[in-house]
């Protein structure tokens, strides 16, 4: 197995390994989402038109983001309390690869958070959940999951370097619920918020979420939503991976890891 | 004296404690942003959906103090565990109630504070009209919110003492007032058995006085909401304090403070 993937694996088995330990920390991760969604499908209920698909679409996205969040900010977190964070830097493997590891298997996590979601939505809030394209819709959320992982990979580059990192993550996860529009169309948002959901990932992949699911045949749209979001991911890895070696390279030289 | 001043003592060191994992500049982003995003949540949820924007937005304003009542103070509960400050707080000859309430009494203010800049918001951003308020009796009726509010957290905090996480909890009950509460939906919509669960909540109480006095009811009209919120907050308070107080004996006899 290749090197990089070895270290992949290995944070993403140590991770699933943590969360088997203490499987209680699921619930700070999924009970907003889940609430979110109640909320919206019970404020959709008498209103006709395609609500319930943005309810359970946006519960499940932000689901994925829960969780990729709190990995972000806990896998340093975590690494800090158990004192084993300077371990993490010290072994010759790159840290961006642990996180991304872990980032992955709590993405993943978000992804049953979806299931469950469109589970409750489908069997007490009898909303229909015909697919349309279940290809391409499996597609969109694979490619809605590495992009929300990738953003969380630049988050987990600053926690590295503050003591709070577990108040970033409750104070990120609205602010991306919103300004993604998840669970309404940005254009309610005020214009100027318009250019920040742009630059993100899961405003993109939500949208193509919505287009596979919904009634409507694939058009253009639905290529042009997933283009722009598989380039947005990738500028999220690459700037993630340039501040991974700028905070590594800092910790190091500074002696500060421990400090901050 | 000594009694007060266990209170106050209480109070203030609790309130102070959060600092030690959380700066000041980081106090006050949190204190204005997150109000902020998780109103214009639901307000363009709602918006959406085509409900009532200022029924989401007060509700929304109000409850936010369950973040500072309910959450900070169940977290007092876990920060004792984690930081191992519990037997040392067991160890001492104080007496009980005044150090057991005190600890929330700060959480009470800062929970108002927290209202208040979540009213500027309605009215800058959302619209809210607050021309026909009683001023006076609303100060009076966020104050017995946050306070009996307060006193839930102080409840789910004294029973949080037998649990490992107390943090799950703090994050359980934070959310799922939202859902039973009457904050962006009439409780009336909630199924009926579901609905007899909304009155063991004090802000179910508060919500309605709070939406009331907006619209410019006075405070004896009400009243008898406030009285019946009084109830309910008092006695979550003596039940809380029974908890925390079981779990002090049951700890001494068993010699488990941390091993629950």
């Amino acid at each position: 197995m290749p090197k990089t993937l070895r270290v992949l694996y290995s944070a993403f088995r140590m991770s699933m390994l943590h969360w088997i330990a203490d499987p209680q920390w699921v619930i700070p991760n999924v009970i907003a989402p889940f609430i979110y969604t109640f909320v919206a499908l019970t404020l959709f209920k008498e209103a006709s038109g395609p609500f319930g698909l943005y309810a359970v679409l946006g519960g499940g996205m932000m689901g994925m983001w829960g969780n990729t969040l709190y990995s972000s900010g806990f896998a340093i977190e975590f690494e800090k309390w158990q004192g084993t964070l300077e371990e993490v830097l010290a072994a010759p493997s790159n840290l961006l690869h642990v996180i991304a590891g872990k980032s992955i298997s709590n993405a993943l996590f978000g992804l049953t958070n979806m299931v469950a979601i469109l589970l409750i939505a489908a069997l007490v809030f009898r909303i229909p959940l015909g697919v349309t394209n279940p290809i391409l819709f499996s597609f969109s959320i694979i490619l809605t999951l590495l992009s929300v992982s990738s953003l969380g990979l630049i988050f987990a580059s600053a926690f590295v370097l503050t003591r709070s990192a577990q108040v970033f993550t409750n104070g990120l996860e609205t602010p991306i619920y919103l300004i993604s529009g998840s669970m309404f169309p940005v254009a309610l948002l005020p214009f100027w918020v318009h250019p920040a959901s742009y630059i993100l990932g899961p405003t993109w992949g939500i949208e193509a979420l919505r287009i596979a699911a919904g009634p409507e045949s694939i058009s253009l749209t639905f290529w042009l939503n997933i283009a722009i979001m598989l380039l947005i991911t990738l500028a999220y890895v690459a700037i993630a991976a340039f501040l991974f070696k700028r905070v590594e390279t800092k910790c190091r030289r500074d002696g500060t890891l421990v400090q901050a | 004296m000594s009694l007060l001043r266990i209170f106050v003592s209480s109070a203030v060191f609790s309130f102070r404690a959060q600092f030690s994992w959380l700066n000041l500049p980081m106090w006050l982003a949190m204190k204005f942003t997150m109000p902020l995003s998780a109103m214009a949540f639901f307000v363009f949820v709602g918006q959406f959906a085509g409900a009532d924007v200022a029924y989401i937005a007060i509700g929304n304003a109000m409850t936010v103090l369950s973040w500072n009542t309910v959450f900070s103070v169940i977290n007092i509960t876990s920060h004792d565990k984690w930081d191992g400050t519990l037997p040392l707080l067991l160890a001492t000859p104080a007496h009980r109630l005044p150090l057991f309430v005190g600890r929330a009494m700060i959480h009470v203010f800062d929970g108002m504070l927290s209202v208040a800049i979540s009213f500027a918001y309605a009215v800058f951003f959302f619209g809210v009209n607050f021309g026909s308020a009683d001023v006076q009796a609303l100060i009076l009726v966020v104050f017995l919110t946050a306070f009996t509010m307060a006193g839930f957290g102080l409840l789910i905090g004294g029973l949080s003492f037998y649990v490992r996480s107390p943090l799950v909890f703090a994050n359980i009950f934070t959310f799922i007032l939202m859902v039973f509460c009457g904050v962006n939906f009439p409780i009336q919509k909630l199924p009926q058995p579901l609905q007899i669960i909304s009155y063991i909540f004090p802000l179910t109480y508060g919500l309605d006085a709070g939406r009331r006095t907006i619209a410019g009811a006075t405070l004896t009209d009400v009243a008898p909401l406030l009285g019946q919120m009084l109830i309910v907050g008092i006695v979550s308070i003596i039940l809380g304090y029974f908890f925390f107080i079981s779990f002090e004996h049951m700890a001494r006899k068993t010699g488990r403070i941390e091993a629950v």
